[in-house]
């Protein structure tokens, strides 16, 4: 997946993204973090293809993003967002089924044992019969990454998915993630807010500030105060704590 | 599971029950075992009663029951609110001015009545289904009340305040009117269990079935459309007839749970039962008039929509 001069914005305002080239590179996980308003998550927007860029190219395997119907977008890209709204009760499967939607007729109705392996991959096939709003919220992000992963994507996007979550699940959730990962191959484009998850996990990552690509590049590329100091406009201070490694810890004055 | 069963099991007994009591009770009661000489050839005049007055009502009250209350349940997924329903939300209403105005203004041409009833109602939810009302439960339901009650007085204008009503209820209802329902009808409701996996897609936000790649827009007018085609298919063959939309599929998510693929039919069951006990009490409470199913409904339904709306039941439930 590429990103090729990208500019995004609303009529009017100031633009959004501005002059982003950057790739996505296949199979590995990255992690794009940055300021809140830095423009991630209109990143993440136009490399799902749900908007199109003013100026630029977004491609996906050598296509031109938005050439892709729908259907053929949600085939290849699955969103995993930080806080999922539903209407009405529904039980684990309902919303897991949701994710067989691309691959089925609009009429279809889609068998248990459809999507049973995907929430066996979450470790909650148990759980498949009860209402979504009886389980913890972690339990709830598992179930929506199990419809995500019943899309079958070779891209998984998750915005901010530990953002309502405690830091065991938090844990749990990465370390699904990474496994997901290695074994299935699958290229993982993550917004963090916290930048030691994202230092953690990613193989690669995208700085971001006010809509421009400040630095691509690895966990040990990014590590450095000056750079994030910059791009956070908050004084940092990189630690390195004894068989954890360095950790990013923002400085406030008291 | 086992209590889906049981709803289902229970709800069909007690259709086939007040199907026969309803064959038994009016002016002249007929016992089940003249009925039974009836339908052997024995009893001529009974077999006569029966099956040109009380058979074509009592199934033209099954179907439409089950078509208000199927009307009701798709109106709840699709505005994502369990109080809507066309009678409250003045799609009905709607309807029912519509028919006035073409019946006066346009010679009469086949199936008049059906074609203006989808007309109002079409109106109605074009005035409805804007992104103000759709996000905010209360908002709709004032704004359809006050679309309701404008559409009622303006037919009551073009009459100059005379009740000519322009339904008659199930009073005498002929067995052409009768089979002009039960073919929509059943139209009608063979294309809502096939559109039932749709109202439960509209359980997701918009965002998040776009992403799935699900056409979202189209959908949900599929879904209004076949509200209207219902609802105004109902009004123009007996008029308007209030809360089984409400009450039916409220009471059925208690039973049968939230999935729309076993509400829907299940609703379809209820209603057709509810609506049968309505009309054949009113049928014989005051003999030798009647009281008509829309009031008996109004009465149940006036207090039944306050304890749910006191109950908080009224809007989707939210996780997290």
């Amino acid at each position: 997946m590429e990103l090729k001069h990208v500019n995004y914005g609303y009529p009017g305002s100031e633009k959004l993204i501005k002059d982003f080239t950057a790739t996505v590179p296949n199979g590995k996980i990255l992690s794009i973090i940055g300021q809140n308003g830095a423009g991630k998550s209109t990143l993440l927007k136009l490399l799902m293809g749900s908007v199109s860029p003013d100026t630029g190219t977004v491609e996906l395997d050598g296509q031109l993003i938005e050439t892709l119907s729908k259907r053929q977008r949600a085939a290849k890209i699955a969103l995993v967002t930080q806080q999922h709204q539903v209407y009405d009760e529904m039980t684990v499967k309902e919303v897991v089924k949701t994710g067989r939607l691309p691959f089925h007729s609009l009429l279809a109705t889609i068998s248990d044992d459809e999507v049973r392996p995907f929430l066996r991959v979450v470790d909650l096939a148990d759980a498949m019969n009860r209402p979504l709003s009886s389980l913890s919220g972690g339990q709830q992000q598992r179930v929506w990454l199990a419809a995500a992963l019943a899309q079958e994507p070779q891209y998984l996007f998750l915005d901010e998915p530990t953002t309502y979550l405690d830091i065991r699940y938090q844990n749990e959730l990465m370390a699904l993630i990474r496994k997901l990962n290695a074994e299935q191959q699958l290229t993982v484009v993550m917004i963090l807010h916290d930048i030691n998850q994202a230092l953690k996990v990613s193989d690669q990552i995208w700085l971001v500030k006010s809509g421009q690509l400040v630095k691509a590049g690895t966990a040990d590329e990014i590590l450095n105060e000056q750079l994030l100091s910059n791009a956070f406009e908050l004084p940092v201070k990189i630690v390195n704590i004894e068989k954890y490694g360095p950790y990013v810890i923002q400085l406030t004055a008291s | 599971m086992i209590k889906e069963r049981v709803a289902y099991i229970l709800i069909c007994m007690a259709l086939i029950i007040t199907a026969i009591f309803a064959l038994m009770l009016g002016t002249q009661e007929f016992s089940v075992v003249q009925l039974w000489q009836a339908l052997m050839g024995d009893r001529p005049e009974i077999l006569s009663t029966v099956l040109n007055f009380r058979l074509p009502r009592i199934l033209a009250a099954m179907v439409t029951g089950g078509m208000l209350a199927s009307a009701g349940a798709i109106s709840q997924a699709v505005f994502r609110n369990r109080l809507a329903d066309p009678t409250i939300l003045g799609v009905t209403s709607a309807g029912e001015l519509f028919m006035l105005i073409g019946g006066m203004l346009l010679p009469a041409f086949n199936f008049q009545k059906q074609f203006f009833a989808l007309m109002g109602g079409l109106f109605a939810f074009a005035l409805l289904a804007n992104r103000k009302t759709l996000r905010q439960p209360y908002q709709l339901i004032i704004v359809g009340v006050a679309l309701n009650l404008t559409f009622m007085a303006l037919t009551q204008l073009f009459t100059k305040g005379i009740n000519v009503g322009t339904s008659l209820g199930f009073n005498g209802i002929t067995w052409s009117s009768v089979y002009v329902l039960l073919i929509t009808g059943f139209v009608g409701l063979v294309a809502v269990l096939l559109m039932a996996p749709w109202a439960n897609d509209l359980k997701l936000p918009d965002e998040q079935l776009s992403s799935v790649g699900v056409p979202v827009t189209a959908m949900r007018l599929g879904l209004l459309a076949l509200v209207v085609y219902l609802s105004a298919d109902v009004t123009a063959d007996v008029g308007t007839i209030p809360f089984i939309g409400i009450i039916v599929p409220n009471v059925a998510r208690y039973f049968v749970g939230h999935d729309y693929q076993t509400i829907l039919p299940f609703s379809m069951l209820s209603g057709a039962w509810l609506l049968l006990v309505v009309d054949t009490i009113g049928r014989i409470v005051v003999l030798p008039s009647e009281i008509s199913a829309a009031t008996i409904m109004a009465i149940i339904g006036g207090p039944f929509l306050i304890i749910l709306v006191q109950r908080g039941g009224f809007h989707g439930i939210k996780t997290r």
